[in-house]
């Protein structure tokens, strides 16, 4: 029985050696690269931080079959699941000058009217790393993992490309910013010459 | 009687590998509570931006005995401070010369640009968790192996040159001058500093 037993031990430890192996294939350094060539002026660029908790599910919260039994398990179990996370996502207001043209250059006398690209604004990216704000994991409840983290950050990310959505203070401000900024710098660049003492600055609508 | 000691030893060790199992099991129904967003900051640039580089990129990485393997999709902007810029005006033309490259790494907004597709240790039976701490160092790992890439894939030379291609352009539009536009020796070989 006992040498049976170990033989089927020995079986198992090979198979998942092999199993091992395999995932410790070596990959190249990329799987996909793409290169864009583009002509943007950034103007304003906005930090946004988002948090999110992770609870247990309670019975109150539970809908359906698989979640009322989780919740029913969760309070079986002993100790605590709690954490926190949060990362910040930056958004930033551009004009794209690929189709900047002489005839958006008026000039009459001493002054200059300018009639630049539209303000358009895009989501440039989020941190690479985590914060992890808060985390109590205590009796004998598994770790949060990497790969539950991973799906947080997704679910924050989700959250707030709606919010902005829905919201228009974020572009609304972004652009203000912009505007500001690219009347200041243009009517900076052009009264520089001597001949030059107003600067009338006009955008274009996204749809033009 | 040895066979069913035996037996009801082997019961009571698989219930309690089971409890263990179940207590341990990772909670994928866990309630996720999204806040809402809060604005940190707006600040005024004035950088132009000419070459962005988009690469889905594995991160594969080790503490100790446990192991990670993911994939993130990078975003990196290459731009030039336009407030830094110098300009020199001299009879008809402009002389202006282009500041040093701001190369930005982040990781992309877009849907699963983080997914986490193996962890395991090495050690049998041994946990394979790993901490929110430990991962972002090979996360930060990973974006500094994608911005030295920028570097020595010639990204920076390549973007140094429609940098001045672009502003030779619009300020002559804009001022209706000549315009020049240099660079620094050693920065206009893309080499990182």
């Amino acid at each position: 029985m006992n040498r049976k037993l170990s033989y089927f031990l020995i079986g198992v430890v090979a198979v998942l050696a092999g199993a091992c192996s395999d995932r410790d294939a070596e990959t190249g350094q990329e799987i996909y690269t793409e290169v864009k060539s583009v002509n943007k002026l950034v103007l304003s660029q906005m930090t946004i931080s988002k948090m999110a908790s992770l609870d247990e599910l309670t019975l109150d919260k539970a809908q359906g079959a698989k979640q009322i039994l989780q919740a029913l398990g969760n309070t079986l179990k002993i100790g605590s699941r709690k954490a926190a996370y949060s990362y910040d996502t930056y958004m930033r207001a551009y004009m794209d000058f690929s189709g900047f043209a002489p005839d958006d250059v008026k000039v009459s006398g001493n002054t200059v009217t300018l009639t630049l690209p539209a303000i358009q604004t895009e989501f440039a990216g989020r941190d690479v790393t985590i914060n992890e704000e808060h985390y109590r994991v205590t009796g004998i409840r598994s770790a949060v993992s990497a790969s539950e983290r991973a799906e947080i950050k997704e679910k924050i990310a989700e959250a707030l490309k709606a919010e902005v959505e829905n919201n228009s203070t974020f572009k609304e401000q972004l652009v203000s910013t912009a505007e500001a900024k690219a009347r200041a710098y243009f009517t900076s660049l052009l009264t520089a010459d001597e001949g030059i003492e107003n600067v009338v600055v006009r955008f274009k609508n996204s749809n033009d | 009687m040895k066979k069913i000691i035996f037996i009801l030893i082997l019961v009571v060790a698989a219930a309690i590998g089971a409890v263990a199992i179940w207590q341990s099991s990772p909670q994928w129904d866990d309630e996720v509570k999204v806040q809402p967003a809060k604005i940190k900051d707006v600040k005024e640039l004035a950088q132009l931006c000419t070459v962005e580089v988009y690469e889905d990129m594995p991160m594969k990485g080790r503490v100790g005995t446990r192991h990670i393997f993911a994939r993130i999709t990078m975003r990196g902007t290459i731009s030039f401070d336009l407030d830094k810029m110098e300009i020199v005006e001299s009879g008809d033309t402009l002389k202006v010369t282009l500041p040093k490259e701001t190369v930005e790494v982040l990781e992309a907004t877009t849907p699963d640009a983080y997914q986490v597709i193996d962890t395991w240790n090495e050690k049998f039976l041994g946990s394979d968790n790993m901490t929110a701490a430990e991962e972002n160092k090979l996360k930060k790992m990973a974006s500094e192996r994608f911005k030295n890439r920028i570097y020595n894939k010639g990204y920076v030379t390549r973007a140094r040159e429609e940098a001045a291609a672009n502003l030779q352009s619009i300020l002559s539009t804009m001022t209706g001058k000549t315009v020049v536009v240099t660079s620094d020796r050693r920065e206009k070989r893309g080499e990182r500093r």
